[in-house]
């Protein structure tokens, strides 16, 4: 028995009693109920519309994680570079933004995008538009909301690595005649990659089993899976297939996981600099 | 510290022994739960002493997991009651108790065996009068894209309602509709499937008709009702207009069953009743409870639009439940 195991058995029990137990009991329900059998897999894996649903969940998920790094990318690299004093204040506004309760904003974000709302009014004031764009109940509004919600989970890891680089590699590359745009491509981006992938992938996991914010800012044909397992559990009650449901994102995120771990090595896909 | 923790212990187990006599009443939220506690809960206290704690919103994945694991913290929920007839077919209510409910009263139509009416409701067709030209005249003309352009809403779930509104705006007539004709009816909603908005719930309904971002859809009349109240410049028309009802149970294994059975007395006795139809605009099961209302109160409720009413078959949908669902979201999703 390695050393210090002794005391790492009360996380042990904690983590097995809360999460191990159950995710077994999601996968026995998932081949017993209504009855014994493969049955509720053979349903989800061999019906079109949940293909459907599956393939959403993946495009919506990945289309949130690509935006979310286009965006995160400048800020955080603005906020290692800033005097400190200035980015703690940046970094309480964007923390600020995580308090604030989601349904709230989601809200907020369907007065501002809806066809009667403050953007499409305003763009049609100043005659930009003529008829409304269709910002909400769509891929488009999704995108939106899920971006602004999962923008400091992809933030404060790459500060964190940002950070970490030395300032001075950039001169050198500048020294040796690199232009700017070599020495992001070559420099700049190579040492932030482990940032980006721990917050690409926290964002990414997160936005697999995101449920509010698709439900209010997309239509019905953008339906996310955890949207889908919600009505089965709730206005169903097929909880064996839903449990399945649940176990195929499960897995599928697991393994998502493990080649991001074989492609970037352990300690890069946990942020561990 | 072993002390404090059987001290806490203690504390805790006189409050749950202090609480045996208070119950639990669990309902949708909203307005509408507002009522229920101002009409039903509150002179129900008063009378009897025993606290109504409120709960909510319904949630049947939750009482079905109450019911299986035995730990069943809702003495009466209000459901829909195509619900409560599965529900009760697949165990999950206690049978009403109609020696401490007098049912002689009760509107036949929404009481059953596990199940007492909570109001009834009709579907209308509401719209926002700014930003429409023109009066939609029935359901017909939610499928006129030509005379009404523009976005339009309707009840996003799968339940009784939307198949019906496609098939009578098809040319079904109404004697006709059931068994449902699904194949018809989603033919027909796709040809307006791209200016449909769904509408969750209640609240989101009346934002979507209340600020023109859908110029008009089928609403709760209760809905309606309130946005009126409020003065938003809405336009209703009851033609045809759809009933079904929300039943109250009591879930199998309840741990204050005899309270909850006298607050169903309670709630559907004409006092009760009236007095939730007036607050809310829904209409009351019990018979006699018209005649305690104001007439004026009288007049907005779904009894006043008898003429072309249509009753949702509660039977057959708590049949089909399932099967439509599936279909239903197969064809959203798609």
């Amino acid at each position: 028995m390695p050393a210090g195991f002794g005391g790492l058995l009360p996380a042990l029990i904690l983590v097995t009693l809360f999460f191990v137990v159950p995710v077994l009991a999601l996968l026995l329900r998932s081949v017993t109920g209504p009855e014994p059998g493969f049955q509720n897999y053979a349903t989800l894996l061999g019906d079109g519309t949940y293909a459907r649903v599956f393939f959403n969940t993946f495009l919506v998920a990945s289309v949130v994680t690509i935006v979310t790094v286009l965006v995160a990318f400048p800020v955080a690299w603005m906020l290692a570079i800033m005097p400190s004093a200035l980015a703690s204040i940046v970094f309480g506004v964007i923390i600020l933004s995580m308090w604030t309760n989601l349904l709230t904003r989601t809200y907020a974000w369907m007065v501002l995008l809806q066809r009667t709302g403050v953007i499409n009014r305003t763009l049609m004031d100043i005659g930009l538009i003529s008829t409304p764009l269709p910002l909400i109940n769509n891929l488009t509004g999704v995108t939106i909301g899920m971006v602004y919600i999962m923008l400091p989970f992809m933030i404060l890891p790459l500060v964190g690595t940002l950070r970490a680089i030395d300032p001075m590699t950039l001169r050198a590359a500048a020294l040796c005649g690199a232009s700017p745009f070599d020495a992001f491509c070559r420099i700049l981006l190579p040492l932030s990659l482990p940032g980006i992938a721990a917050g690409g992938l926290m964002v990414f996991v997160m936005s697999l089993g995101y449920f509010v914010t698709p439900a209010l800012l997309g239509g019905t044909s953008n339906m996310m899976l955890a949207e889908m397992i919600a009505q089965m559990i709730q206005s169903l009650l097929n909880w064996g297939l839903g449990s399945a449901a649940a176990f195929i994102l499960l897995v599928v995120t697991m393994a998502l996981y493990a080649l991001q771990l074989r492609l970037v090595g352990a300690g890069r896909a946990t942020g561990g600099v | 510290m072993k002390l404090i923790f059987t001290g806490i212990l203690a504390g805790l187990l006189a409050a749950t022994a202090a609480k045996a006599e208070d119950m639990v009443f669990t309902s949708w939220g909203g307005t509408t739960q507002e009522a229920q506690t101002k009409s039903w809960a509150e002179p129900f206290a008063a009378a009897s002493g025993i606290k109504v704690l409120q709960d909510g919103p319904t949630d049947y994945g939750k009482l079905k997991a109450m019911v299986d694991s035995g730990s069943v913290n809702w003495d009466v929920v209000d459901v829909e009651m195509d619900f409560a007839i599965k529900a009760a077919k697949d165990g999950l209510l206690e049978p009403i108790d109609f020696k401490a409910v007098p049912k002689a009263d009760l509107d036949p139509r929404f009481t059953t065996d596990h199940a007492v009416g909570s109001f009834y409701y009709s579907f209308v067709l509401a719209w926002n009068k700014g930003a429409i030209s023109g009066e939609p005249a029935g359901w017909a003309d939610m499928f006129d894209e030509k005379k009404f352009p523009g976005k339009r809403t309707f009840y996003k779930w799968s339940a009784p309602g939307v198949i019906e509104i496609a098939l009578l705006a098809d040319g079904v007539p109404a004697d006709k509709l059931y068994p449902l004709d699904l194949e018809r009816a989603f033919k027909k909603l796709d040809t307006i499937k791209s200016d449909i908005v769904w509408w969750g719930g209640g609240a989101e309904s009346q934002q979507l008709i209340a600020s023109g971002e859908a110029a008009f859809g089928q609403l709760w009349n209760g809905r309606v009702f309130a946005l009126e109240k409020d003065g938003a410049d809405v336009g209703v028309s009851w033609s045809q207009n759809l009933t079904a009802a929300d039943v109250l149970v009591v879930p199998k294994g309840a741990k204050n069953k005899e309270t909850a059975m006298k607050f169903l007395a309670a709630a559907s006795s004409a006092a009760g009743q009236a007095k939730f139809a007036e607050a809310s605009g829904y209409a009351p099961i019990n018979t006699k409870a018209k005649a305690e209302m104001p007439a004026d109160a009288v007049k907005s409720l779904p009894d006043a639009h008898v003429d072309g009413q249509i009753n949702l078959d509660m039977n057959y949908w708590a049949e089909n439940r399932d099967a439509i669902a599936e279909r239903w979201y197969a064809w959203q999703a798609k």
